[in-house]
Formats: structure tokens, C-alpha cells, sequence
């Protein structure tokens, strides 16, 4: 019993000692940054699997960057949500314990500069040619400028316009309709799919138009850009127009209520699917693949990538979307949405600066975006993961599991998002023509993307670095827009203009005044 | 100082024992129960009092390279600033009502369903019932999520289509600014009721058997020694769990209306820790957030005091 209580006492002891040695000596020596000496650097990065797991222990990487670099890797994966992400970013500058280099999206990028916890990077793409040659064209540097100087490493993000606009072919023909190409045409095959049971299974279960409400600070304002194409028939897409006569808040356009009234009377008359203002981006993915509507707007890979399409295919053999063109309103407008450039932005530490670490960094970034960076972040080990094939595009031939689509060897692809640039290879590599399982046909996901980038879109480029409102405008707006679909509160010219006026006087006013301030002083507007 | 009374003076002096010497030989005597509770004292020191040296960021301008001590003060700014906000007084209401529904559906419901588990004189079915009780406590908000909207949505939710089937209108409960508030209260119970009736279950056993079996020799019947018996013994502990309850009054459930919540019903939904969420975090507020804290603590405190107060004068029960 006595031997016990020692033992406790001395785990008590060392419990109550923790945190003096938790903060460190106090001195760090720096590092030479050699194989023997190396630099060790504190990596936090998005992964580009968010459901497989961290890249291994025993990655080859490792070596190779401490042999080659003298540098000493730390690698931590964020949050997938972007909401964690930004949380676990924050509260790590809260205690100044940001990592040497971490990707942080704008709007915490702007939080984080005014705190002083970023460096400037303005002189580090004359250490990098290679990469910046690559990655870091004028749009990329200008998307990581804060108040004319350059504090991130931004970088090519999802591939711009890769959304469509669907339609269920399948039930077209069976119902003897066309293609809709206004928004008349649009409500009457809505009309359809819901009510003439397009499926045929004598069960009033379909709708015509399936959507959730998918929203963000700067480019997607409520009630989402799954909404853009009806919304891009009235020309108010996008949270921010860019267009010299109506620049501001798309709010103000007297088109925007046009489009509400729209799309109330398709709730009002249960033409749109009526869970999708409780849906989650995974419940609206389910509910398409189980037929439950015929009209959707959806990115190219979330619908034809080979696992994507897979139980669609399964659950309808005879089924068929197409890539329709974008629908034309009552004035001639169409769009299928708002583009920006996407860009995923890698911030260093100040701290990390004044560390010395900096030239290190850019070491690391350049041999990333050398080939045999590029070969090893992108895909893997050659002969491990990844085969050439006789156009020089890596696949995985018969490499099974190990291979970089494979269950065991997507993990080594973890960082491949740090150095792709939605090149050619890299799509050709990542959307491969298929054929598919139950119904043998042959699927692309590129082909898809190459359709739906063709159809007409609306230049918002800019819109992420609008400036963002705070938490009670922010409210107010989802909240009186969500209400007036809901029918809580009436939709009428009156009640409008009642929401816009105490927008403006709770602080929508400012918001708009200073986005179109910025889009002034940035040269945004069109 | 302990004396003993004695008759003689010098006799007094001899047998007065410093408060000192009496700590240290009580502390050597219950010396293992001392450094049982060593363990959580260790806990509670670094991770709850060392903290509240960091709640003076409230009272600032708080900037991260400055550090805690070196950022500007600011009076009561952020205090201003939380009680200001344009939905405060929306935001107080809607947590308070959470709150305070939450006391008033879960607890009865967690002490019926004790008192129930109790009675069963099965034990195999006490025990299938406990497990399935206890289970949803288990469940994280975002399953309890997948699981009700399989149960409430509008399109083929099962509790819509029974509604559809008796004749009536399918209800959006996730979008309803009505039914919202009961999807809240309600899923919270059916959640945590199993988890809650195990401190009750507890009291319950303490309760002698000898009382029961006097009571039913003369003739009271299940509800009477419920009432008589059941409810007195376990007054104590649910007069502790109401005060205790009262302390984190504004803590409506941060994971659950996150999870469950959506602009259409942002009115009956946004409660303090959800706008803080937004506010303070996701805008590095972290000033802001810490005098929201500091505000719901206080608020706690004063709410705990009163209740305990009023409990010793009614009931004669109290935590302190």
C-alpha cells in the first residue's frame, strides 16, 4: 500500500509540474537547417481526402525533405468543415501558438493580419520561381493582399465553374417534354416531374427541383447557390454584383424580390422538393441518387466521378441526367451562377518569421512544386502508387490498394492540394472516362466539367475578398429571407421594403457601402 | 483554537491543541481520502482556476501578440457591446426559454422514468429498459441529426406520414418556427432522460426497504408510497439538481440547437452560445466571448445563490 501511494504521489507530482515545462526551456537554438541539423517546421493543411486518414508515420516524404531540405516535417490535418477550421485557426492565434505555415481561409487571413500574427510574404516568390511561375499569377498574390501588402501563399482552390444545371432526361421523354429553356418551361417540367409521376411508380414521391441551402460569406448569399440558376434568370446570382450600374449587395436589385416571389410560389405549390430547407449537403446527395427529384444543380464530380455516380446507377440503370443550358428569365437574363477565382491561401506565422524560418518555408514550397515534389505530393511513390500510362498521365493500373485511388494509397496524397494546379494531368489523372457498373455506360467527370464550364456564367471575381458583415446583419439577412420563403412572414412590396429599410439601419447599409468601397479601390467593378 | 473545558487554569493550558496540530493529525488520519482527492484538485486548479486569470481579456482589447496582460483595457466595451446587440434581448429570451423548458420537460420526465425503473420487479426487463435509456445519451447531436430529420421531414419523414395518412398537412418541424422550440425540448429529453434518472435511480436505493413493506402492511397502495415515501426521500437530490441546474441556466445546449438550427428559425433558435459562436469566435472576438462568459457565470452565480436561499427557507433543503 505504501509503494502505492508513492507511486501516486510522484504521478501527482509530475501532474503538478507539467505545465512549467509545457512552455519549454525558453531558449531555442536555431537550427542549421541541415539532414543532421534540420529546421523543424510545423505544417497544418487541408486535407484533399477529408474522410481517409493522415499521411502515415512512415511516409517516404519525411525522408526526403529532411535529407534534402534539412528540413524536420509536422504535419497536422485541419478540420474538413470550414467553420472547425477557421475555429481551430482562431483559437490558436488567440494564444499566439499558430503553426510555421497553415491554410486559412480570407476572412480569418484578414482577422489574423490585424492581430499581427502573420508575416508578410511579399518577398518570398522571387525565392520560389518555379512555383510562382506555376501557381502564383496576379489574381493568386492579389487574393492574399491585405492593405497592399502580401500575407499568404495563395493557391489554385476547386476548379472554377464546375457546377450544372440537371435535368433527369429519362423522365423528359417518358413525360413527351423538352429540354426547358425558359423559366416558364422550367415551372411546367417542374410541374411534371412532381404530379405525373415521372417515375412510373404509381407513388406521388418525386418533385421537380432539389436543392439545400449551401451559403458563405462573400459569394453564396442565402438562399445559396444551389438556388443560382433560377436566381441567374432574374440576373441577382452571386451575393455581390459587380456590374458598374447596380454594383453593391445583389439585395438592392428590385430583381431580387422578382426571384422570391419566384421561388415561394414553387414552394407554395410543392414543386421543390420541400426538405431542402432541412437538408445537409449529404441528405440532398442521397436524395438524387434515390430519384426523389428531377432538377438539380450540382458540381461535376459529385456527379460523375465513378463512387459518386455509382449508386444513382445502381438504384436507376435507365436513369440519365444532362447538363442543360441556363434558363431564361422574363428579361431575357440567364446564368448559371456567380463565379469566383477559388484559391486555398497558406499563411506563415509571424512567429515563425522572427524564428528565421521563413527562407526555409519557401525551400519547402519551391521543392513542392519541383517534379519530383509535384510526382511524390500529387500521387505517391512511381511503381507504389502510381503508374504512367502511354500519354504520360499517372493512374493507377493494377496497383490495388496501394494504388493513389486505393483504399491504403489515397493517405499518401494528403498535401496533393498544395501542389495542384487543375492542370491538364492532373484532371485527365483525376476524372478517368469510365464505364459504368449496372447500366454500361461511359461516364467522365471531365467531359461533365468541360460541358458544364461552357455554359454561361457571371464574372464575380473579387467577391472573395468582399468584406463580410457581422454576426446580427449577417442574421438578419438568412434570417428575413428564410422567413418570407417559410411564409412566417408575408411576402409583399410593403414587408419588403420594411426588411430593407431595417437592414439598412442595423448595419446592411455599411456593409454595402464598404463592399462597394473595396470593389472601387480593387478595380472590381465591371 | 479547540479547548477543553476544564476547572483548573494551568490544567487548561496544557490541553489547549493548536488548530495547526488538529489539521495536520486530521489530515494524516483521512491521509488516503486526501490524496484520492489530490487528483481532481490537480484538475480543477489547472484547468478551471489558472483560466480565470485570462478572464480579464474581457475587460480589453484583446490582441493576441500583445498577450493577455499587455492588450489595452477597455472598461465594460465588450459587455456593452454583447448587451447592445441587436437580438440580445432574443437571444436571453430564446436561452432562458431552452433552459428553463428543458428543467421543466427533462427532470420530471427523468424522475418518472427512475421511479419506473424502480418499481419493475422484472429484472430483465429493468435492465433492457435502462440500456435503452440510456443509449441516446451516447449519441452525438450529429446522428441525433440524421435521426430526426428520417423522423420529421416534411417529404417522408415518418412522423409526417402518419400525419399524412390520418388526413392532415405534412409540418416542417426542422423549418417551423412553432415546432421547433418542442423538436428541441423534446429531443433533448428523449436524449438525455435515461442519462439524468440514473442520479435519481441512485437515491432510490437508499431509500429503506423497511418503510415500503410498513407501508403496504397497512394498506397504502403504489401511488401513496410513491408519494408518501418515494418522493420525500429523493426531495434532497432533486432540490441539488435543480440548484445545480440553475447555475448553468444560460447554457441552453450549444451542440444541439448548432446542430439542429437554420436561418427560418434563427428567431425561436439563436441563444447566447450560438450568436457568441459567430460573433466572438468566428470574428476573433475573443474579448467579446470571454464577457459573454463572464456574464452567463455571474448570471449562474446569482441564480444558484437565490435558489439555494429560497430552497433552505421552503423546503428546508439545500446544497449549502
Amino acid at each position: 500500500m505504501r509503494k502505492v501511494k508513492g507511486f501516486l504521489l510522484v504521478v501527482l507530482a509530475l501532474l503538478i509540474a507539467m505545465p512549467v515545462f509545457a512552455s519549454g526551456s525558453g531558449e531555442t537554438k536555431q537550427a542549421a537547417g541541415t539532414p543532421e541539423d534540420p529546421v523543424s517546421i510545423d505544417l497544418w493543411f487541408g486535407a484533399a481526402i477529408t474522410e481517409a486518414g493522415m499521411i502515415p508515420e512512415d511516409w517516404v516524404g519525411y525522408d526526403i525533405i529532411r535529407n534534402e531540405l534539412g528540413i524536420d516535417l509536422h504535419l497536422t490535418m485541419l478540420p474538413s468543415n470550414e467553420s472547425d477550421q477557421d475555429v481551430r485557426i482562431q483559437a490558436a492565434g488567440a494564444a499566439n501558438e499558430l503553426p510555421d505555415i497553415f491554410m486559412v481561409r480570407r476572412p480569418v487571413l484578414v482577422n489574423l493580419v490585424e492581430q499581427g500574427l502573420v508575416a508578410q510574404v511579399d518577398d518570398c516568390f522571387a525565392k520560389m520561381p518555379v512555383r510562382t511561375a506555376l501557381i502564383y499569377d496576379e489574381n493568386a498574390i492579389a487574393h492574399a493582399t491585405v492593405e497592399g501588402n502580401v500575407y499568404g501563399f495563395a493557391s489554385p482552390g476547386a476548379i472554377v465553374r464546375n457546377e450544372g444545371l440537371l435535368v433527369r432526361k429519362d423522365w423528359l421523354d417518358k413525360l413527351g417534354l423538352s429540354v426547358p429553356t425558359t423559366l416558364d418551361e422550367f415551372m411546367e417540367v417542374a410541374r411534371a416531374f412532381t404530379f405525373e409521376d415521372p417515375d412510373g411508380n404509381g407513388r406521388d414521391d418525386t418533385y421537380g427541383y432539389g436543392a439545400f441551402v449551401e451559403t458563405d460569406a462573400t459569394l453564396k448569399g442565402y438562399p445559396g447557390s444551389r438556388l443560382w440558376p433560377i436566381m441567374g434568370a432574374f440576373g441577382v446570382e452571386g451575393l455581390w454584383s459587380f456590374d458598374s450600374e447596380t454594383a453593391g449587395l445583389s439585395i438592392y436589385k428590385p430583381e431580387f424580390y422578382d426571384f422570391m416571389v419566384t421561388l415561394k410560389g414553387m414552394c407554395d405549390e410543392g414543386i421543390i422538393d420541400p426538405n431542402w430547407l432541412s437538408y445537409k449537403k449529404d441528405d440532398f446527395r442521397a436524395a438524387w441518387k434515390q430519384g426523389r427529384f428531377g432538377i438539380m444543380y450540382e458540381q461535376n464530380a459529385a456527379y460523375a466521378a465513378t463512387a459518386n455516380y455509382a449508386p444513382f446507377d445502381a438504384n436507376f440503370p435507365d436513369g440519365e441526367w444532362i447538363v442543360i443550358d441556363a434558363i431564361e428569365g422574363p428579361d431575357g437574363k440567364a446564368s448559371i451562377g456567380a463565379y469566383d477565382m477559388n484559391y486555398r491561401i497558406y499563411a506563415v506565422s509571424q512567429k515563425a518569421a522572427d524564428e528565421g524560418k521563413l527562407d526555409k518555408i519557401c525551400e519547402l514550397l519551391e521543392w513542392m512544386s519541383s517534379d519530383e515534389g509535384y510526382y511524390l505530393l500529387g500521387w505517391g511513390q512511381e511503381g507504389v502508387n502510381y503508374v504512367f500510362d502511354e500519354d504520360g498521365i499517372p493512374v493507377a493500373g493494377d496497383l490495388g490498394d496501394n494504388a493513389f485511388t486505393g483504399s491504403k494509397g489515397q493517405v499518401v496524397t494528403q498535401l496533393r492540394n498544395m501542389v495542384f494546379y487543375n492542370g491538364d494531368v492532373e484532371l485527365a489523372s483525376r476524372y478517368p472516362t469510365y464505364v459504368t457498373e449496372v447500366s454500361g455506360k461511359t461516364m467522365s467527370a471531365l467531359t461533365t466539367l468541360r460541358e458544364m464550364q461552357a455554359k454561361k456564367w457571371t464574372n464575380a471575381i473579387g467577391s472573395g475578398t468582399m468584406p463580410t458583415p457581422n454576426a446580427d446583419v449577417q442574421r438578419y439577412y438568412d434570417q428575413s429571407l428564410a422567413e418570407f420563403l417559410t411564409g412566417a412572414k408575408e411576402l409583399t412590396q410593403e414587408n419588403w421594403q420594411a426588411f430593407i429599410d431595417q437592414f439598412n439601419a442595423i448595419g446592411g447599409a455599411a456593409w454595402n457601402e464598404e463592399g462597394i468601397a473595396k470593389m472601387q479601390a480593387d478595380g472590381l467593378i465591371r | 483554537m479547540s479547548t477543553l473545558k476544564t476547572k483548573g487554569k494551568s490544567k487548561d493550558l496544557v490541553l489547549q491543541r493548536p488548530l495547526k496540530s488538529k489539521l495536520r493529525r486530521e489530515i494524516v488520519r483521512h491521509r488516503s481520502v486526501y490524496l484520492l482527492a489530490l487528483l481532481p484538485l490537480v484538475y480543477y486548479i489547472i484547468f478551471k482556476y489558472v483560466p480565470i486569470w485570462n478572464a480579464q481579456i474581457a475587460f480589453k482589447d484583446f490582441k493576441a501578440i500583445r498577450g493577455v496582460v499587455g492588450s489595452e483595457w477597455i472598461g465594460l466595451e465588450n459587455f456593452r457591446t454583447f448587451v447592445n446587440s441587436f437580438y440580445f434581448w432574443s437571444l436571453l429570451r430564446n436561452t432562458v426559454m431552452y433552459s428553463v423548458g428543458k428543467l421543466i420537460i427533462s427532470l420530471p420526465l427523468s424522475i418518472v422514468l427512475a421511479i419506473c425503473i424502480y418499481e419493475c420487479t422484472k429484472p430483465g426487463l429493468r435492465k433492457v429498459v435502462q440500456t435503452l435509456a440510456y443509449l441516446p445519451h451516447f449519441l452525438s447531436w450529429v446522428i441525433m441529426y440524421g435521426i430526426l430529420l428520417s423522423l420529421l421531414a416534411p417529404g417522408d419523414g415518418v412522423v409526417n406520414d402518419i400525419i399524412k395518412l390520418l388526413g392532415g398537412k405534412p409540418i416542417d418541424f426542422l423549418s417551423n418556427v412553432k415546432a421547433f422550440p418542442w423538436v428541441v425540448l423534446f429531443s433533448d429529453a428523449w436524449k438525455e432522460m435515461g442519462w439524468s434518472a440514473i442520479i435519481f435511480i441512485a437515491a432510490l436505493m437508499g431509500i429503506d426497504v423497511s418503510l415500503f413493506e410498513a407501508a403496504m402492511v397497512e394498506g397504502a397502495n403504489s401511488w401513496q408510497r410513491v408519494r408518501y415515501i418515494t418522493f420525500p426521500a429523493i426531495m434532497p437530490v432533486i432540490v441539488t439538481v435543480v440548484i445545480l441546474k440553475l447555475g448553468t441556466i444560460l447554457d441552453a445546449g450549444f451542440n444541439q440547437i448548432f446542430m439542429l438550427y437554420s436561418p427560418q428559425v434563427y428567431s425561436v433558435a439563436d441563444i447566447i452560445d450560438t450568436w457568441v459562436y459567430r460573433q466572438g469566435l468566428l470574428e476573433f472576438e475573443f474579448g467579446l466571448a470571454t464577457a459573454v462568459g463572464l456574464f452567463k457565470g455571474v448570471f449562474g452565480m446569482i441564480l444558484v445563490l437565490f435558489a439555494n436561499w429560497l430552497s433552505k427557507k421552503l423546503t428546508e433543503n439545500s446544497l449549502f
